[in-house]
């Protein structure tokens, strides 16, 4: 039954949207980032404006064209000024002139930002300052200058300070423009492929990831809110956080400040536990053989506690696994229903960021953008809020700020097909 | 309380990664199944490796797990020291380990040899218990069949295999039972009478579910390094499913420098693939099946086909996590494992041993058409017929 209607969805619905448009004018793109070099996210999923990618089993070409590139720096390896020549576009030195394409007005029909990757310095948080906030100003004020708005696309988190996230998102709510912005992590594929019932009522909720902070934390934290904003009565905004690390962490796991079965149940989605696997193979219940202390050297804890009641805790647990699963425990649903690994397919390729573009794609034909962006400000805003907590002696911190408040899409945005 | 199932495991060597260590361990220390790290309801208790070498870990088990009999031959893990019977099934693990090759350059997995040893024990004790074979039967087609024989005429349940067929599938898809299918295709990795053989099972678990069930398989030609351009450039096999197939792969050699994910052209693949091998086939219905081992190109198992009605081809990844960098746990083992407890708890073989009786005389056949300067190879002996199992048996929860 399941399969009949997935493979129903997988022949027809799901590419119409992209297709429907392919015999329309090409929309205008300028790409903004930091650096356009091998592998950097400007470059996976610039490119895939550029020659395509795969979707539903095809090779997907955007009715797009690349008419425009700011990039704001250029380190060895740079490829900004060779796919210029080859594909027949042009870099500009401002933000600004890649928007008018060197002319007088806005001459693009979307922005696609990406501000990752590059050399800029840390805040006392330990967040890197990208300057997506000031990309997106520069962007802003062309379109006030210039009367007139296009939807546009911001890799990652909308800024490492909550306060220009939120700016970011009133400007283009205030002005009327589509604006999507996070991770691939919650439209990449899922191990298994569930999804967690519109309305459903969430009682605990636990992510497992690893990697440095703030960037893949980021992309963990997202993939949890992708899970939990589809619960009863949708996104509330949360009301306090709290970031510990060390031995803290396993106290906090024995005193029930997170559950136990569920970072069980979220590990055994894993397809990665080091330590005595890598050494000989053997499978492991890192909760029960009590190996995940001895492999994680600093495990850090995020306490999420929302407004209407639902806590839920990321643990980086760098040491112990390489991937990233969840696993929550939801009312009238079995574990097997509410656990999954968010796929990061292999690298060169990084499949997953396919699926992220496609929605960018999808934005900028049909000016609508496919999932909120109040996700993203609030992620922004965890992730924010959790670091400062990091530092300001690890103490938990109200945060009558993330009052942010949506519903999540009716339909499910994760690759499926 | 019912007392817990006593299982045997009969292995040829038990290495880190290797199809002894991932399964047996999986009985002995469990694994992740359904959101939770799952124990089989029963007991392993009893281990034969046939080649104990410096990089074995069973020792290892052994000593960890003191409640599995360390046993020196297949008689004693199945009886347990006793002369009868006394165990309630057997896993026969037969790959890796340093066997001779044939001629036809088939390693001699001694697959058959063990299983023999098993149905004697259950011969000599009037009982016999179900089997679960890893991989294929045997490299020796008459040997696969006398297995079969043996086991249908002795009445145990006996089912075997490669884990394509039940690992994960991105998208997470079956193919539509009862779809008439024209042509099926696979873009795999890997050598001749080795993942041929899960090439082979990728193709067989969908297409046995088409329109009318299995027919059996008329002929096979292998076509091997230029031969395989040469044919694909006389559309031999179709470009058009290849593709789809290759869309499906999340490891796509880049064709060119400072791209990630590029789709190659036909001067790219050939240029990054090394020693290209195609078998391709028809069953006795007509529908035509092709298998790619594309080398250097990708690295998972791609499956495209044409279904009659559709424009587009269905196309699916079985997906493996590989720990060959990739991840550090053989998972797709575990639905393997998880299906042998279900038969060994029901006596019910959850996939048809046709599929892989069938399977096991393609590779054999494929690797005969290859010896044979890659000549059609006809097959009246693989006029095997049967139906899939209702439900999809892949990993889907």
């Amino acid at each position: 039954m399941l399969t009949r209607r997935r493979f129903l969805e997988s022949a027809a619905v799901a590419p119409l949207a992209l297709n429907a448009l392919q015999g329309a004018e090409p929309k205008r793109i300028a790409i903004v980032c930091t650096i356009y070099r091998y592998l950097s996210h400007a470059q996976h999923m610039g490119d895939r404006f550029l020659i395509g990618y795969p979707l539903n089993g095809e090779w997907h070409k955007p009715n797009m064209k690349v008419v425009s590139l700011y990039v704001d720096q250029k380190p060895d390896g740079d490829l900004s000024e060779a796919r210029a020549k080859e594909f027949g576009f042009t870099v500009y030195p401002t933000i600004a002139e890649t928007l008018r394409c060197g002319g007088k007005k806005l001459a693009v029909d979307a922005v696609l930002t990406i501000g990752e990757h590059g050399n800029y310095p840390r805040n006392e948080k330990g967040q890197i300052l990208y300057p997506r906030y000031e990309f997106f100003e520069q962007a802003r004020k062309v379109f006030e200058e210039d009367g007139r708005v296009v939807p546009y696309y911001n890799d990652k988190n909308l800024s490492y300070s909550f306060e220009k996230a939120k700016k970011m998102v009133s400007a283009a709510h205030s002005m009327k423009f589509p604006m999507l912005a996070g991770s691939s992590l919650p439209v990449t594929w899922r191990l298994p492929d569930i999804e967690l019932p519109l309305n459903c009522e969430i009682e605990e909720a636990v992510m497992v990831g690893e990697g440095g902070s703030d960037a893949m934390d980021y992309h963990a934290l997202e993939a949890m809110q992708c899970m939990l904003e589809r619960r009863k009565g949708g996104e509330t905004g949360v009301k306090a956080v709290q970031m510990i690390t060390g031995d803290a962490v396993w106290k906090a796991g024995e005193d029930g400040r997170y559950s136990k079965a569920l970072l069980t149940s979220a590990l055994s989605r894993s397809d990665t536990p080091l330590g005595l696997t890598v050494q000989d193979g053997r499978t492991q219940d890192l909760v029960g053989n009590g190996e995940l202390p001895k492999l994680v050297k600093e495990p850090a804890a995020y306490f999420i506690e929302y407004r209407d009641g639902l806590k839920a805790t990321l643990l980086m647990l760098n040491g112990a696994i390489k991937d990233y699963n969840f696993a929550a425990r939801v009312k009238g649903l079995g574990i097997q229903a509410t656990s999954t690994q968010f796929f990061l397919s292999p690298v060169p390729n990084v499949t997953y960021s396919a699926p992220l573009m496609s929605k960018a794609e999808q934005m900028f034909a049909t000016g609508v953008a496919p999932y909120p962006v109040e996700r993203t400000l609030i992620v922004s805003g965890i992730l924010e809020s959790c670091l400062t907590s990091k530092v300001q002696d690890q103490k938990r911190l109200e945060t009558p700020y993330l009052g942010v408040t949506y519903r999540a899409p009716t339909q499910s945005q994760y690759a499926r097909s | 309380m019912p007392e817990r199932l006593k299982i045997a495991a009969v292995t040829t060597i038990y290495f880190k990664i290797s199809h002894a260590e991932e399964i047996v361990d999986r009985f002995l220390d469990g694994y992740g199944w359904n959101g939770t790290h799952h124990h089989p309801p029963m007991d392993l208790v009893s281990l034969y490796v046939n080649q104990i070498q410096k990089d074995d870990w069973s020792r290892e088990r052994l000593k960890r797990h003191p409640e599995v009999r360390d046993s020196p031959t297949i008689a004693d893990a199945l009886t347990l020291g006793g002369s009868k019977l006394a165990v309630d099934g057997v896993v026969l693990v037969g790959e890796h380990g340093h066997y001779p090759k044939n001629e036809k350059g088939q390693t001699k997995y001694p697959r058959y040899e063990f299983f023999k040893q098993i149905v004697d024990v259950f011969q000599s004790s009037g009982k016999s218990v179900p089997v679960f074979n890893d991989k294929h039967l045997s490299w020796n087609w008459e040997w696969a069949k006398e297995m079969y024989d043996t086991s249908r005429k002795m009445g145990f349940p006996f089912m075997a295999g490669s884990s394509l067929p039940v690992t994960w599938r991105i998208p997470s898809v079956d193919l539509p039972r009862g779809a008439k299918v024209s042509e099926a295709l696979v873009v795999c990795y890997g050598g001749v009478d080795s993942y041929d053989f899960h090439g082979l099972e990728t193709l067989q678990c969908m297409v046995e579910r088409r329109h009318g069930g299995e027919t059996g398989v008329k002929w096979i030609q292998a076509y091997r390094g230029q031969k395989f351009w040469d044919a694909l450039s006389a559309g031999v096999w179709p470009k058009k499913l290849m593709d789809a197939a290759l869309c499906r792969s999340h490891t796509l050699t880049p064709a060119r420098e400072g791209f990630n994910d590029i789709f190659p052209t036909v001067d790219d693949m050939q240029r990054l693939t090394k020693d290209p091998v195609a078998y391709r086939y028809e069953h006795n219905d007509g529908t035509m099946c092709t298998m790619l081992l594309m080398n250097g190109l990708v690295a998972d198992f791609n499956f495209a086909c044409q279904i009659a009605g559709r424009s587009e081809p269905f196309s699916v990844q079985m997906y493996l996590p590989m720990p060959d960098g990739r991840t550090t746990l053989a998972n797709f083992f575990s639905p393997l494992v998880n299906n042998m407890e279900k038969m060994f708890l029901t006596g019910k073989e959850i996939i048809p041993l046709e599929r892989t009786l069938l399977t096991t005389g393609l590779t054999a056949a494929g690797v005969e058409s290859l010896y044979r300067n890659q000549t059609r190879y006809e097959t009246p002996h693989l006029n095997i017929k049967y139906q899939p199992s209702t439900e999809s048996t892949f990993w889907r929860t």
